[in-house]
Formats: C-alpha cells, sequence, structure tokens
C-alpha cells in the first residue's frame, strides 16, 4: 500500500470538496429532511460512485458521457427541490415537520 | 365515548382493557378503542421508510449527476492516471468523500436542530437554487 498516494489523494479531495456544491447539497437536504441517514447514504454512495467511475475509467469518463447534460439534468433537479421547498412551503408535505 | 378516550396513552387504554375483560363478549365496542390507537403506529412505519427511500434516491441521483465530470472527479482521475494505483487513489478519495459528506450531514442536522422549520425549510431551498446556480455557472463556462 502506498500511503503517501492513499493520504495526497485523501487531502486533495477532501479539499476540493470542502464547501463544495455536494457538501452542500447534503447540509441543504439534511436539514430539511427527517431522515439525515437516508441524505448521508445517498450523498456518500453518490460521490463513491463518481470517484470510482474516475479512478477506473481515467479519461474516458468525459468521453464517453455527455457531462453537461447530466449537468443540467442535476441543475434542474436541484431547482425543483428548491422551488418545492420555497414556493409550495405551504403544502404539508411527507416529511415535514409541523405538519398538525 | 370509546373513541374519545383512546388517544389517553396506552396505560389508560390497557386499564379499560383489564376492566373490559372479565365482562360479556357483547360489549364489541372496545376492539375499536384498542385498535385505533395501534393504526398510526402501524400506518407511519412504511410510510416513512418511503420517504427515506425517496430521500436517498433524490440525494443519490442529483449529486451523481452533478459530480459527473466534476473537478473532484477529474482530480481523481488525473491522480490514478499518473499513479498507475487507481484502488489506492480510490480508497483514499472515498474515505475523504465519505468524511465531507458526513460533515455535510451533521452540520445540517446541527443547525436545522436550533432553527425554526420555517427557516429550515426556507435556507435550505436558497442553497439548493444556489447549488442549482453554481451548476448552471459550470455549464456555461466550460466550453
Amino acid at each position: 500500500m502506498d500511503w503517501h498516494l492513499l493520504g495526497l489523494s485523501f487531502i486533495t479531495v477532501f479539499l476540493s470538496e470542502l464547501g463544495d456544491k455536494s457538501q452542500l447539497a447534503a447540509i441543504a437536504l439534511s436539514g430539511r429532511s427527517n431522515s439525515p441517514r437516508a441524505v448521508f447514504f445517498g450523498a456518500a454512495g453518490a460521490l463513491l460512485l463518481t470517484s470510482l467511475l474516475g479512478a477506473l475509467a481515467g479519461g474516458a469518463v468525459a468521453e464517453l458521457l455527455p457531462t453537461r447534460l447530466l449537468k443540467a439534468i442535476a441543475a434542474v433537479g436541484f431547482a425543483i427541490l428548491a422551488a418545492r421547498l420555497l414556493l409550495f412551503n405551504n403544502e404539508p408535505s411527507a416529511d415535514s415537520e409541523q405538519t398538525p | 365515548m370509546k373513541l374519545d378516550s383512546a388517544p389517553l396513552g396506552i396505560s389508560g387504554i390497557s386499564q379499560t382493557e383489564i376492566e373490559l375483560q372479565p365482562k360479556d363478549s357483547t360489549d364489541f365496542n372496545s376492539t375499536p378503542a384498542i385498535a385505533l390507537p395501534l393504526q398510526p403506529v402501524v400506518a407511519d412505519s412504511p410510510q416513512k421508510q418511503q420517504s427515506a427511500l425517496i430521500v436517498f434516491g433524490t440525494t443519490f441521483v442529483t449529486i451523481f449527476l452533478a459530480e459527473i465530470g466534476d473537478k473532484t472527479q477529474l482530480s481523481t482521475l488525473l491522480m490514478s492516471a499518473e499513479s498507475h494505483s487507481p484502488w489506492v487513489v480510490f480508497i483514499g478519495s472515498a474515505a475523504a468523500l465519505i468524511t465531507t459528506s458526513l460533515l455535510g450531514v451533521l452540520l445540517g442536522s446541527w443547525i436545522a436542530g436550533r432553527l425554526s422549520p420555517k427557516t429550515v425549510e426556507k435556507s435550505a431551498g436558497v442553497m439548493l437554487l444556489v447549488i442549482s446556480l453554481m451548476l448552471f455557472w459550470d455549464i456555461f463556462t466550460s466550453h
């Protein structure tokens, strides 16, 4: 085991992810949800999968997948989540705590 | 009358049940009174599980799509290409990603515990909107 490389990859990824959008998403989603555990497993699982793809496929990922399209879908998804919270807040949603 | 007394609590219900037992079984009204408080408990569990599954699914899909081709993934693949040992790079970055998501979730729940639900929903909505704008910015600045 190359401990130097292990530490290097840990520190690089840790610093680049700290305060990045996926961590902000984890903060936002866990704050409004009743099941932070599900948010943790969802976020960690998604990140592990992207990093597995990155490590194994190497440079092929950007060529194989339409990354801009996928990002656009994700952006729309986050916008829908935001709109649901900001605009339709009066409806008692399934996972909001203040429902009488 | 029996329906009104139902939500008093489990201790009260078991008391009435014990009191009713020596009587004749003609008093069938006692059955709904006992069954009623159990109903929400039974109905709550699958609903909560389903909502957790939905939360998991939404989180997974949105973050996965957002992180594909992102700088973390690019640095991971650069490191693994340079070092020729992708598994070590993967283990290192996996540990880092688990740590950052755990920190994010812990921070989120901690903040949510100190604010009113209304404020939490508002600020979570604003944050998600900012993330969406960040993603759109990424799309338009990367050519």
